[in-house]
């Protein structure tokens, strides 16, 4: 089974007030036929600046990708035009995102905002867009869905408005939706019946999921890897059982021992001391550094490399040099709730 | 990795002494919002050109009518429609002293120099410009603190105190508002007579309408704030509320609405004179020179130059500088 | 939405009577008689003439007539022209004027638009700085500079255009572009501002993350969404244009009640003023009451809400 999507080495950089931003520094990752992937990391780690750039959607000026590929479909997307990117961008790759108040036109019909991606890359009359519209309402779980296509988005509630941003998404059956932040902006409720729609869909559908989130709690919902992103980088990867079970990184540790927990044993959440990186002046070694219990003189200035614990997982972090003392993950993390 | 394993030595892979407070610390001096504000106001290029000429002007209206021995209603007809001669600058086309070719001074045997010439009365066209500039910036000064005084205390009123007096005072301001400034301007003139005393008035009634509901709409943002309501709690009274921390965070708000407000007072004030309703003669102001000037532009052009330009660049000015200001002040509005 | 509407048209009606009470008031706190040629008539014609207005009743019974004339399109006589009715002469000047300010308007407006929203898409560089030194210029030069110049250079100067007059096109070309730089130059910059604001909301990622075209992008999302906040500034337009047209008209001499308004001023001749203020503030007051429903009618934010509670 070949890789859906590749991505090489990519860097991204911002140049905000003379400073140059590096939001993404080197990330390379694949995602296969059909499978979840999670970007996980705090704000300001790279994760939708990488979800943006898959899509052609950085701002220029002011970012622009520096170097690597993408490669999709054995062809490389940094080098496409945006004539190019527009053939691509909502028919074979698409995306949700994260305030579904503010990302649907308050002036147009929910019909039409879902027609028009139809009408333009699958070339259907308006008459047969709308059929489909209406089918794609009925298939994200909006009831009546024929009299809500003539709605206007203020009068949908925020759940039902992400549910409309989904089937805009799926309108034309990509291979890869990209979800940043879906359940972010919800109540919680909400959240969890918008995790079954997607994961319903994606059985439906068969549709690659990268799913960008700060909530680990989604993530062992719906992903089947993880990739932890921290001051632009990926710091370590592998499946959820993995990630979950048996981290490496002080970083993961850190991301899983702040996550809160049922039967804790402590009454307090905790939190990882300090702030990331400054990226306009990146640090020279593991940007985790300055905040990580077990830091040690080489991670100031060395960037580690990744080491392969199996097929699936790699990680960078000098503690797996053999050089290092053994360091235990702390007692507090643990999955979920349950 | 290009790097080496030797380079690495045992010794590196010991503890780091790292602080994680320092990471914490903020990497840029705190600045506060007011010296952040003028900081960006100072390096608007536009904005500080705008200054520089506003501030001239000011200086040529004080000092300007002085420089003349002429007053603004000295008449002679020997002198009359003369074009603005500079000795020293008489090489410029504009400033020779010559219509159409024939040196008017010469013909006229009048001996002294007119810098900005002088009217169909005889009358020195550089005191009667900078007498009408001065009109123009009182009329501005008038206008502002209309603004401060009026608008701020009573859309502070309105806004702060709400329900029922804000009721009352909203439906108070929206009939002021549902008539044209024309037609307020124009009712006040019939009643009283066409001069600076009814302008005034006109902008003291009138003016102060939009800055009233900008100040009403920052009170409704404001005082409901937790800022405010820690301030209330800790027992400070309704005074201490507007003045130590209501007005202090609309000031920004307060003062952009007061550079917009300046230009347009000296426009209409321009605008009144210049169809009679406003200054009469022989009290000069911009917009009456520019109405007589008119009247003999296709004769003597030049009679619109100065008082045109002076008006143009004064709104301009105030215009940009307004503009600098609400940038400084609001970098959201900033676009 | 309907219930608005009604509410809307009640004030209209308020603002319109506070306007004629006005003007009826501002009249009679004149000094002496209202009539300034007085000392040229003589007791007789004097009293003919008060008599004639009703001027010798109390105050009550003359603003009830007053009232009840107006109701009926009369406005009274004016001074100027002979006692020809005030009513019959606005309408004989006001289409004039009525043309001119549209013309004004839908030039202006139209150009304002194009150059906000290439400013607007240009946030930064060179073609948006360019757009925005012009419309300050327009915004902070009073129309009647502008004019001046206009009629100096293209009028005096190079004869391409009349110096003055209205009739026919080339008439037409110097005072519009007089009246309308203003107008470009404020819907300009709005349009811009709002271009800009629109450009960074999610939801035009939304459409670009579709595949949409840029023109797609631009035309169906942003622009549409950016025009309607443009339609409130129609309202201070009204009035500004109605301020231009005063000096426009004077300096170009066109027969509108622009002109006409300036020389009843001159001359005192009150009945004429006060028609004219009134049709003035009725035009502005219209003007407004057709921007909020409008508004209310493009939006649908606006247009649904309301609907729904009514």
């Amino acid at each position: 089974m070949g890789n859906l999507l590749e991505i090489k080495n990519l860097n991204v950089q911002f140049d905000i007030f003379g400073a140059h931003v590096q939001a993404v520094r080197g990330v390379s990752f694949e995602l296969n036929v059909g499978e979840t992937l999670a970007i996980v990391g705090e704000s300001g780690s790279g994760k939708s600046v990488t979800s943006k750039a898959i899509m052609g959607l950085i701002p220029n000026p002011p970012g622009k990708i520096t170097s690597g590929e993408i490669f999709f479909d054995g062809s490389d997307l940094v080098k496409y035009s945006q004539k190019q990117m527009q053939k691509i961008r909502g028919k074979d790759i698409s995306m949700i995102f994260q305030d579904p108040m503010t990302a649907l036109n308050p002036t147009m019909k929910i019909g039409k905002q879902i027609m028009e991606g139809l009408i333009k890359h699958q070339n259907l009359s308006k008459n047969e867009a709308k059929t489909k519209a209406a089918e794609l309402l009925k298939l994200v779980g909006i009831p009546n869905p024929d009299k809500r296509l003539d709605e206007y988005p203020h009068q949908f509630s925020g759940g039902m408005r992400q549910r409309v941003v989904i089937a805009i998404a799926l309108a034309c059956n990509p291979k890869i939706l990209i979800a940043d932040e879906p359940t972010t902006a919800l109540d919680v409720t909400i959240q969890a019946q918008i995790l079954d729609l997607m994961r319903d869909i994606q059985k439906k559908t068969g549709t690659a999921i990268i799913l960008i989130t700060h909530d680990l709690g989604v993530v062992a919902n719906l992903a089947q890897r993880v990739a932890v992103m921290y001051g632009g980088k990926i710091v370590e990867t592998g499946t959820l059982e993995e990630i979950f079970y048996n981290p490496k990184h002080p970083y993961t540790w850190g991301l899983l021992s702040s996550m809160p927990k049922l039967h804790a044993k402590t009454d307090k959440l905790l939190a990882i001391p300090g702030t990331p990186p400054d990226l306009s002046d990146p640090p020279k070694g593991c940007p985790f550094a300055p905040r990580c219990p077990h830091a040690m003189k080489v991670c100031v200035d060395h960037m580690p490399d990744y080491t392969k614990l199996s097929a699936t997982q790699k990680t960078a972090c000098w503690l797996l040099d053999e050089r290092a003392p053994k360091v235990d993950p702390p007692a507090t993390i643990g999955v979920g709730g349950e | 990795m290009a790097m080496s394993n030797e380079e690495l030595t045992k010794e590196l892979f010991t503890p780091a002494d790292i602080s994680h407070a320092a990471s914490e610390k903020l990497s840029s001096e705190v600045v506060s919002a007011w010296k952040d504000a003028f900081r960006r106001l100072f390096r608007n290029k536009g904005a500080m050109i705008s200054l520089v000429i506003l501030i001239i002007i000011i200086g040529m209206s004080i000092i300007g009518p002085m420089t003349s021995k002429y007053s603004a209603d000295d008449q002679s007809l020997i002198r009359s429609n003369l074009p603005p001669k500079v000795t020293a600058l008489s090489w410029l086309p504009f400033l020779n002293g010559k219509e159409n070719g024939v040196d008017m001074y010469q013909e006229r045997g009048v001996k002294q120099d007119f810098w900005f010439g002088t009217d169909t009365l005889g009358r020195d066209q550089w005191t009667r410009t900078w007498d009408g500039t001065r009109i123009s910036l009182l009329i501005a000064l008038i206008a502002a603190l209309a603004d401060m005084f009026i608008g701020v205390v009573y859309g502070g009123i309105s806004g702060y105190f709400g329900g029922a007096i804000d009721n009352v005072m909203q439906r108070i301001v929206e009939i002021i508002s549902g008539i044209p400034y024309l037609v307020w301007v124009i009712l006040l003139i019939l009643i009283l007579q066409p001069g600076l005393l009814t302008i005034t008035i006109a902008i003291l009634a009138t003016n102060w309408i939009a800055m009233s509901r900008i100040v009403r709409g920052e009170m409704l943002k404001f005082k409901n704030q937790e800022f405010v309501l820690a301030s209330r709690t800790l027992g400070a009274g309704n005074g201490r509320i507007i003045f130590r921390h209501l007005i202090p965070n609309s000031l920004g708000m307060i003062i952009v609405n007061t550079m917009f407000s300046v230009p347009n007072a000296i426009f209409f004030e321009a605008f009144l004179s210049f169809i009679g309703l406003g200054i009469r003669d022989p009290q000069a102001s911009l917009g009456s020179l520019l109405s007589s000037a008119y009247t003999v532009l296709q004769l003597h052009p030049y009679q619109t130059l100065y008082p045109g330009l002076v008006i143009s660049l004064l709104l301009i000015c105030f215009n940009i500088l307004g503009d600098g200001l609400r940038d400084a002040f609001d970098p959201k509005l900033r676009r | 939405m309907g219930r608005y509407v009604l509410k809307r048209i009640g004030y209209m009606f308020a603002t319109l009577y506070v306007v004629i009470t006005l003007t009826f008031l501002s009249m009679k706190l004149l000094p002496g008689t209202p009539f300034k040629n007085a000392n040229r008539l003589s007791p007789v014609q004097l009293n003919q003439l008060k008599h004639f207005y009703g001027l010798d009743q109390p105050i009550p019974v003359q603003y009830v007539k007053y009232m009840w004339n107006f109701i009926h399109g009369d406005m009274g006589g004016s001074f100027q022209f002979g006692m020809q009715p005030v009513s019959q002469l606005l309408m004989a000047k006001f289409p004039v004027s009525l043309d001119l300010g549209f013309e004004a308007i839908i030039v202006g407006t139209l150009l304002g638009i194009l150059l906000g929203i290439v400013a607007g898409l240009h946030r930064g560089k060179a073609l948006d700085w360019g757009t925005m030194a012009v419309s300050i210029f327009g915004i902070s030069i009073p129309s009647f500079i502008f004019a001046g110049i206009l009629q100096y250079l293209f009028g005096v100067q190079v004869r391409w255009f009349p110096v003055a007059g209205w009739s026919g096109f080339a008439s037409h070309v110097l005072p519009v572009i007089s009246l309308a730089v203003y107008v470009l130059a404020l819907v300009a910059r709005f349009m811009r501002s709002e271009m800009v604001e629109v450009m960074s909301q999610d939801y035009i990622v939304t459409a670009e993350a579709k595949g949409l075209s840029t023109s797609a992008v631009v035309f169906k999302h942003a622009v549409r969404n950016a025009l309607i906040p443009v339609i409130t500034i129609l309202g201070p337009l009204t009035a500004m244009i109605i301020t231009g047209s005063l000096v426009v008209e004077e300096i170009f001499g066109i027969p509108g009640i622009g002109a006409q308004f300036v020389d009843s001023v001159v001359t005192n001749d009150y009945p004429m003023i006060m028609g004219t203020t009134e049709l003035y503030a009725a035009l502005f007051i219209i003007t407004m009451l057709i921007v909020d429903i409008l508004y209310g009618i493009i939006d649908p934010r606006i247009r649904l809400s309301e609907g729904g509670q009514s």
